[in-house]
């Protein structure tokens, strides 16, 4: 038997609403979607599957040294090719050797990644981690953008737990054109064949349902939510309720999840406590997978799944970057790929250095000593992530550098700062600059705590790279 | 060692210019500073070249110094070009006082250029972030305008120091540079003004903010052995000193301070045997209004945390107990990265010889200059101090 030990879940704090869609357009396309959640510029699906797995790790209070088997999965990956759980392993300090898997493909990535992970406990995992994130986009005056939510959600797999998983099967059956997005193109499409999509639908649904060998009575189901309404007419082939459906959901508030929608409606019945939970997935092509989970009602979750900040139409453009330009053309100062991996270890775990000489830390720990001058070798040591202000600023329209004039651009003013990051105990610390993210810079001042994150921070030569920002500190 | 002195020193105006090249600037900077040599100087005088420069734009990155030396006629001449950021020709003028010094050369030409208007918006961008620690501090989303803003929001928060100071700042050194023909914003600013403008970064605004600048300047440094064929009213360096420090802020102890300006400072005092009183004017590196502020405190001119209060006085206003910034500063005259620390001695250099026109501080016998570079990664200061005869 495998079991879930620990759930996180996240989204991101924007939200659009139904009637700003209306406003903008006229007509809303997204039945049953009343708002949705909006990742900032400097979130994709790797940073919000970060977030998730970093909080299922803590709920799970599992070590990321004895994680021996990560999956990544998002039907949009912000990357069409390279392996992205090398860097979200590294982003998590999971062991090198750690078996890594990428699921993409269609909205069923999600649940195929639990699938994937199950097949390794049985064989000879003892602890896999799943992390399903997507932020969906099509064109904007289609349906599919319109629905188009954040969101992530991951589970911490073990072979004994709170949160057994006690049946699951799977179905798949050819149903191209209901959902698709053709190499090199950036919009997810459908060609909108109204019954023929609802017939793949619940035909991959129904028919995963009845592979299973228990009758589940769920307390709650997790059904695919390409919109607000698609679940409920898959109630009656999923053999569940619309309450059950209800229960579980998360399409209302943020919107169509992609291949983490089961995984987030899962996530949100386990957080609930409920006791019985039937997940079904639906990914075009087209298939579905159900499984079932049986649940002592004592999950141990950490979700951070709350909207805080509403945005206008015209926001919700220059955050997802349709309305901006890109970046600046080039020349001046540069730092080069080779150069951004050489510091991932502080970007990503916050390294810092402890001076063999004088024991003061340097960050980022090279070159003499900032303390005694020596030139020293350094002990790592990992900061906590958590700080306080030290002197900041907001950059305002034209006071960023160039590498962050789209970012800029999309999501306005930010805060910079010198932050002091401290030790584990936050006995010592050590001076660091760094953006702040996922508030306005009005919340950033002098004294003020904080903690990291990790983020996209620009992309340059085509390559995206990710590192630690602050944010304030949750209470 | 010998002595050396300042025996001329000349600019070009500073402001954007289409139809200048940094050559056609440099010569004129360089025709400024040999006329102004009361008994004359010709370019065969000259014994070496020290260039300050940061990049011309990205046009000209080897060998930018030669470039703008054999075009005024001093091909031959050893040329070396300096790069300390905003600093360079700060520390071409020191180079040029230690070769005399040294006994290597009698005549020093020390200069600087730069070229910033001629490129788009974006491509200046590029420009105007790379002499800050590139891969922590500016990847962080900092220009020099957030890293001064920084240390401004911890200057405010330790010190009480307030926006309206800061915008002081601004309207003094505009009601200088009004009075001063080359400056490139040569115009009267009110409070009102300096405290509304647009923020750039949190506090700072754009009029707590220098401008980008076109322009060129030199000056012309000789050792004792031959200042009287040159001039009868020598002026002498007296003093120079320079620190360099970590290159991103955030590496550094104090936020609130410049401790390279410090260094600099207790160098230049110690050696010129003088004390911050004894100034009579200063030229002091005001890239934004707080750099003003910081170097108020960092070269002795006021306690640590008074600066605010030093510029509510009008103290540094002209006619006050230390003018600073009469030509306008680098917020009014302009900011040719590598020109502006030998155009700081040409504002030394018209003082101390009684040719600064309406903004002519009264009998000064004795001022400082104050050159930064990046956000205090290095610095450099000079006291030049008026002699009525040479001592032999």
């Amino acid at each position: 038997m495998s079991a879930i030990t620990g759930v996180g879940a996240y989204a991101p704090r924007f939200r659009i609403s139904a009637e700003a869609f209306e406003e903008a357009w006229g007509q809303f396309h997204a039945a049953g979607v009343t708002e949705k959640a909006v990742p900032a510029a400097d979130e994709d699906a790797l940073t919000m599957g970060y977030e998730a797995a970093t909080r299922a790790l803590e709920a799970a209070d599992v070590d990321a040294e004895s994680v021996d088997w990560l999956a990544f999965a998002s039907s949009r990956p912000p990357a069409a090719e390279e392996d992205l759980t090398a860097r979200l392993g590294a982003m998590l300090a999971l062991s090198e050797s750690a078996t890594r898997q990428l699921f993409s493909g269609s909205t069923r990535a999600g649940t195929r990644a639990l699938w994937a992970g199950l097949d390794a406990l049985e064989a000879d995992a003892t602890t896999a981690l799943v992390v399903a994130a997507d932020a969906p986009q099509g064109d904007p005056d289609d349906g599919i953008d319109h629905a188009a939510g954040a969101g992530s959600a991951a589970f911490v797999l073990e072979r004994e737990g709170p949160a057994e998983i006690v049946d699951r099967a799977e179905y798949a059956a050819p149903y191209p054109g209901t959902r698709f997005r053709d190499t090199g193109d950036d919009e997810t499409q459908g060609l909108g064949i109204t019954q023929y999509d609802r017939q793949a639908f619940t035909e991959t649904i129904g028919g995963a349902v009845s592979g299973l060998e228990i009758d589940p009575e769920p307390d709650a189901a997790a059904i695919q939510s390409p919109d607000g309404k698609l679940p409920y007419r898959a109630a009656g082939a999923a053999g569940v309720g619309t309450d059950e459906i209800q229960a579980a959901a998360t399409v209302h508030e943020l919107g169509d999840t992609g291949a983490a929608s089961v995984p987030l409606s899962l996530a949100t019945a386990l957080a609930d406590g409920d006791d019985s939970v039937l997940g079904v997935s639906h990914g075009s092509g087209a298939g579905a997978d159900a499984v079932v989970v049986s649940a002592d009602g004592d999950v141990p979750t950490v979700t951070a799944l709350e909207g805080a900040e509403p945005l206008s139409y015209a926001e919700y453009l220059r955050q997802r970057g349709v309305v901006t330009t890109g970046p600046p053309s080039g020349g001046g100062a540069y730092v080069s790929v080779p150069s951004w991996r050489r510091s991932l270890p502080q970007r990503y775990r916050l390294e810092a250095g402890r001076c063999s000489e004088c024991d003061a830390l340097s960050f980022p720990p090279e070159g003499a000593c900032d303390d005694c001058g020596a030139l020293a070798e350094y002990d790592p040591i990992e900061l906590a992530g958590e700080g306080t202000i030290e002197a900041v600023t907001t950059i305002s329209q034209g006071g960023a550098p160039p590498e962050f004039a789209e970012q800029q651009a999309q999501s306005g003013d930010y805060a910079a700062a010198i932050v002091a990051l401290e030790t584990d105990g936050g006995d010592e610390t050590v001076s660091a600059p760094a953006m702040g993210t996922d508030a306005d810079p009005d919340a950033f001042g002098v004294g003020d705590r904080i903690e990291t994150t990790i983020r996209r921070v620009y992309t340059q030569e085509g390559v995206t790279r990710y590192g630690f920002k602050v944010r304030p500190a949750e209470q | 060692m010998r002595d050396a002195y300042l025996v001329g020193a000349g600019q070009s105006d500073y402001g954007a210019f289409p139809s200048e090249s940094y050559r056609s600037l440099f010569r004129t900077a360089f025709d400024a500073a040999t006329d102004s040599v009361p008994k004359g100087l010709e370019a065969d005088d000259v014994d070496e070249a020290v260039i300050g420069n940061l990049g011309v734009g990205g046009r000209q990155l080897g060998l930018s110094g030669p470039a703008v030396t054999e075009h005024v006629g001093l091909d031959g001449v050893p040329t070396t070009r300096v790069e300390n950021a905003c600093a360079a020709s700060g520390f071409a003028v020191r180079q040029a006082v230690q070769a005399v010094k040294s006994g290597m050369a009698d005549v020093v030409l020390a200069g600087g250029f730069e070229i910033m208007s001629d490129m788009s918006s974006d491509a200046t961008k590029y420009w105007l972030g790379v002499s800050g620690e590139t891969e922590w501090e500016r990847l962080s989303g900092t220009t020099f305008s957030g890293v001064y803003a920084q240390m401004a929001s911890v200057h405010m928060e330790q010190y009480g120091t307030t926006r309206e100071h800061l915008s002081r700042v601004a309207v003094k050194n505009h009601a200088n540079g009004a009075k001063n023909p080359h400056a490139q914003l040569g115009f009267e600013c009110s409070l009102e003004d300096a405290q509304s403008a647009p923020v750039v970064a949190d506090p700072l605004n754009l009029y707590h903010c220098c401008p980008t600048s076109d322009g060129a300047a030199c000056a012309l440094i000789v050792s004792e052995d031959v200042v009287d064929e040159y001039t009868d009213d020598p002026i002498r360096v007296a003093g120079i000193g320079a620190g360099s420090d970590t290159v991103g802020l955030f590496q550094r102890d104090t936020y609130t301070g410049i401790p390279a300006s410090q260094r600099a400072g207790e160098q230049a005092y110690e050696m010129a045997d003088v004390d911050p009183d004894d100034l009579d004017f200063a030229e002091v590196h005001d890239c934004f209004a707080i750099a003003e502020l910081l170097a108020y405190e960092d070269l002795g001119f006021c306690e640590t945390g008074e600066a605010g209060r030093l510029i509510e006085s009008g103290a540094t206003e002209i006619g006050g107990d230390l003018p600073v910034n009469t030509s306008g500063g680098l917020k009014s005259k302009g900011h040719p990265i590598g020109a502006t620390g030998a155009g700081q001695v040409v504002e030394a250099y018209k003082q101390l010889s009684g040719k600064a026109g309406e903004r002519q501080v009264e009998n000064p016998t004795r001022g400082l200059t104050h050159n930064v570079g990046g956000s205090g990664g290095a610095a450099v200061v000079h006291v030049f101090e008026k002699e009525q005869e040479v001592s032999a």
